[in-house]
């Protein structure tokens, strides 16, 4: 039985006699240089832990900061994007009641046939 | 600065359950404007309004539990009461449908020819697809307690593989669902078959559809970093409504598809 190491799996992987003739070691191909050490990749809000770069940073703790109490509520926390989406929701939602109340004003109004 | 002497959240005032409380006026009011005078402008403002209102009043909770720590332990316990309060006000409200669904099957009328199912009405195979979509919600409950597993042990990578299988699961049985639909021979207006069939599987597939969306959102926060090891309420709570919906399947399937066929 012949063995490689299998740069996918970090193991020993079963391979043909042929590959004895192209030693991996000489091929850029597959690296069997162990990867960095990948710590069980921290979950928990740590900002003094390594980043791993899974998607992008974590944020959580710069975010925590951010959104300290300071008197403003936190629906309008973020500014203006907050207030734009706010008066948006607002604004249809009470259009829409008055539009409601005239259609229902108006529907309840006999049809004469 | 007053800081609170408790362990409470003492929410900050917010719009939103006003604007969810109308917006249901406008889903409402919107359905009687489609059904009865051709317009679906109201309804489109309900649902519009509706949605806006969801993304910003679950923005917000994140906000205070995940970026302002407002969700101590003792919060923690009300929120997975609220959970389970909630899901069992949703078996509630399909114990109607399979009330239903008895009530007309046990004892079939004379209009039906006595016999259930109806005369005239041919059921759909349950070894066929709706097996296979038994399968898949299985499996998909077999992926989410991964996908939790991975989550306790700080497995990151994995719990993301685990949660989009899941979701992924979720999506089929939708798509195999709605081409059962247009497979059936019968419609929602052939007798009481029609109507308990229809009535029961499309609230869940409804449900199933809301269940995969809050499992996409867990997926997003756990992107972003939002899960600890051990306090990830908003994955539990999902993963609780996931397997809320794959036993509600469970019984649909056993007492309409196999029994009722």
């Amino acid at each position: 039985m012949y063995y490689k190491f299998s740069g996918f799996t970090q193991r020993l992987a079963g391979a043909w006699a042929s590959d004895a003739y192209s030693p991996q070691g000489l091929k850029p191909v597959v690296s069997t240089e162990a990867p960095p050490i990948i710590f069980a990749t921290p979950t928990k809000l740590a900002s003094e832990s390594t980043v791993y770069d899974y998607a992008g940073k974590n944020k959580v703790p710069e975010l925590q900061r951010f959104f300290q109490s300071d008197g403003v509520p936190i629906h309008l926390k973020r500014g203006l994007p907050d207030q734009m989406l706010y008066r948006t929701t607002m604004a249809l939602t009470l259009g829409g009641t008055l539009y409601c109340l005239v259609a229902l004003y108006m529907a309840s109004q006999p049809r004469n046939k | 600065m007053t800081h609170q002497m408790h362990a409470y959240h003492m929410v900050n005032p917010s719009p939103w359950p006003l604007t969810g409380a109308l917006s249901a006026l406008l889903m409402t009011s919107g359905l009687i404007m489609w059904f009865h005078f051709n317009s679906l402008m109201l309804l489109i403002l309900g649902l519009a309004t509706n949605t806006l209102t969801m993304y910003q009043w679950w923005r917000d909770i994140i906000r205070e539990g995940t970026f302002q720590g407002h969700h101590t332990p003792i919060v923690q316990k009300g929120l997975r009461y609220g959970m389970i309060l909630f899901i069992i006000s949703e078996v509630f409200f399909f114990a109607g449908f399979f009330w239903a669904f008895y009530h007309s099957s046990l004892a079939p009328t004379p209009e039906l020819g006595g016999c259930w199912p109806p005369t005239g009405i041919y059921p759909l195979n349950p070894m066929e697809v709706p097996l296979l979509n038994t399968s898949v919600l299985l499996a998909s409950g077999v992926s989410i307690t991964w996908a939790h597993h991975s989550l306790l042990e700080g497995n990151r990578k994995q719990m993301l593989q685990a949660l989009s299988i899941t979701i992924m699961l979720g999506i089929y049985f939708t798509l195999l669902q709605m081409s059962e639909y247009f497979e059936t021979s019968f419609t929602i207006s052939d007798s009481v078959y029609g109507s308990t069939f229809f009535m029961a599987t499309g609230f869940h597939g409804l449900h199933v559809i809301i269940g995969s969306t809050f499992l996409t959102i867990c997926f997003f926060r756990q992107l972003k970093f939002h899960f600890t090891s051990n306090h990830h309420f908003g994955f539990e709570a999902a993963a609780w409504y996931w397997h809320f919906v794959d036993v509600v399947w469970l019984f649909l399937y056993v007492s309409i598809y196999w029994w009722g066929s």
